[in-house]
């Protein structure tokens, strides 16, 4: 994230992103967005993210692709059907189908997913609020990325004590989901009555204070920002001119 | 300025029928560090919640009486604007965590940037207070990762960040060694000195003999004495109403030559008084 892509002001990479999502949605034919994928993969090793990029992808993305194109050709019922074995039959309109589909799929979840990779959530946040988001909109964003890590250990707060009065935490795959069940009871129950304690704290650091709210933390925009955020722009317009004509 | 005035305080939270503080009257001077003591359950921390404004905010209940602060009534101000003029920390560091923040360095300034305050004069202030707690070695770290103590010592900065006229600290060392404890301490007396009303909740009630000016002893919801440090630690009666009086004194008492004021409240001043007598 401290790489040039990284230091880029989130505006900017949203920019692109919203940009390559719009031309992939809109252009016919499948190259254009299957080519997105390795340029992607391009812009995640530049930006020193590339095995975050391909592991989000391949555990989700990829497999999706799989099954989009695994029931379009092979189960669902097409004109074009040959059959194979059973219900299973191959479908040249199918395959079209999925073509068309997984590499909007490929395109639009390569940027995104490579926006939120370079991207600090702290830029993100900041960037809202200085474009004018009220600050419990961008409260509800942070505390939740943060909530994560937080709900996770005390998760294990929860399966240490409950180990530690004799409960079996691990083991085989039953003994670890009838583990998991009464870990859930806790885990929720304290997570709402810490609410009313992270009222307190942030009542006392004049959370709900009236007027304008300053930052400590700050984020540039650079001349390479406005290039790039004017660049899209233009790119964005030709691409409409372009379609409707 | 600075003064807090209680008349007649009741209140009663809700689903309960025992009042937790019963008719509570004083008034708190300003400059002065007021130490709050008492067992647990006499009602030390709801006062200090009523004070701070969020009873009845935030907690419903019965709430009765009159409190002012700076002379307007408590529920006249608003509550940002409160945080700026009452500043609490609490008992449990562990929820004084925005957890908005990733770094002690932002989450100090968080209240700052709240009301507002422009972005240089927060840099020094948070620069200011990071030297005053000792906490140069945790500007980088996330609050959420740090020890019950360091999470204290970031609460309190934190809290202070926001330069309020009266502080509250509910048990601020708790949760910290003999060292960090003296640390604190030091801070009640720099923020003396900078003229700050400081309500303080301790168990640790020698250091409270050394630092406070005056006493209150509640118990059962109740003030049953207030006064000089030296005039109600002294008094064998706090021990009655379940409270704690310094070592020192015990002994004095114990032995039963000097009676009320002229018993000593910390080791420093016997050992003063001893050397005195011994000089005779």
């Amino acid at each position: 994230m401290d790489s040039r892509i990284g230091k880029l002001y989130p505006t900017t990479k949203f920019m692109i992103t919203l940009l390559v999502v719009i031309i992939s949605i809109f252009t016919p034919g499948y190259v254009l967005q299957y080519i997105m994928f390795p340029a992607f993969l391009i812009i995640s090793l530049m930006a020193g993210t590339t095995k975050q990029f391909l592991n989000a992808f391949f555990k989700s993305i990829f497999i999706i692709i799989l099954f989009i194109f695994a029931m379009q050709v092979f189960i669902i019922t097409n004109e074009d059907q040959t059959p194979i074995w059973g219900f299973i039959h191959f479908s040249q309109a199918g395959l079209a189908t999925s073509l068309s589909m997984t590499s909007k799929i490929t395109a639009i979840a390569s940027a995104i997913m490579t926006f939120f990779e370079t991207t600090k959530v702290k830029d993100i946040t900041y960037a809202l609020e200085y474009a004018g988001t009220p600050r419990k909109v961008t409260f509800l964003i942070s505390s939740t990325i943060q909530l994560i890590p937080q709900m996770s250990s005390l998760s294990k707060t929860i399966t240490d004590a409950q180990k530690s009065r004799g409960i079996e935490t691990e083991g085989g795959l039953m003994t670890r989901i009838k583990a998991f069940v009464p870990m859930l009871g806790p885990l929720v129950l304290s997570s709402i009555q810490q609410t009313e304690e992270r009222v307190l704290a942030l009542e006392s650091r004049a959370f709900s204070a009236k007027g304008k709210k300053t930052s400590i933390y700050v984020l540039h925009k650079t001349g390479l920002d406005i290039v790039l955020e004017v660049l899209s722009v233009i790119l964005l317009m030709g691409y409409v001119v372009w379609r409707v004509m | 300025m600075a003064e807090i005035i209680l008349k007649n305080v009741n209140y009663q939270y809700p689903l309960e029928e025992k009042e937790v503080v019963c008719d509570f009257t004083y008034c708190f001077e300003q400059g002065k560090v007021y130490g709050l003591i008492g067992e647990n359950e006499s009602g030390k921390t709801t006062l200090c919640n009523i004070i701070r404004g969020f009873i009845p905010e935030l907690y419903r209940g019965k709430l009765e009486g009159e409190i002012l602060i700076n002379g307007r009534k408590i529920s006249s101000y608003d509550s940002g604007e409160l945080a700026s003029i009452v500043g609490y920390s609490f008992q449990n560091p562990f929820v004084q965590i925005s957890g908005v923040k990733d770094n002690v360095y932002e989450e100090i300034a968080y209240g700052m940037e709240n009301i507002g305050v422009p972005r240089e004069q927060m840099i020094k202030r948070v620069d200011e207070l990071v030297k005053m707690f000792h906490l140069e070695e945790l500007v980088d770290k996330n609050p959420y990762e740090l020890s019950g103590g360091q999470k204290q010592r970031v609460a309190l900065a934190s809290m202070i960040a926001l330069d309020p006229e009266v502080v509250i600290m509910d048990e601020p060392t708790s949760q910290l060694d003999p060292k960090s404890t003296e640390d604190i301490f030091e801070i009640v007396n720099i923020l003396k000195k900078q003229g700050k009303t400081i309500i303080l909740i301790e168990h640790k009630i020698d250091l409270v003999a050394e630092y406070c000016d005056s006493i209150l002893l509640m118990h059962q919801g109740e003030l049953v004495m207030h006064g000089d440090a030296k005039d109600v630690l002294t008094d064998p009666k706090v021990l009655e109403y379940g409270g704690q009086l310094p070592q020192i004194v015990l002994y004095f008492l114990k032995q039963g030559k000097l009676k009320g004021n002229e018993i000593p409240l910390t080791v420093k001043e016997a050992v003063e008084k001893i050397l005195k007598e011994a000089q005779r």
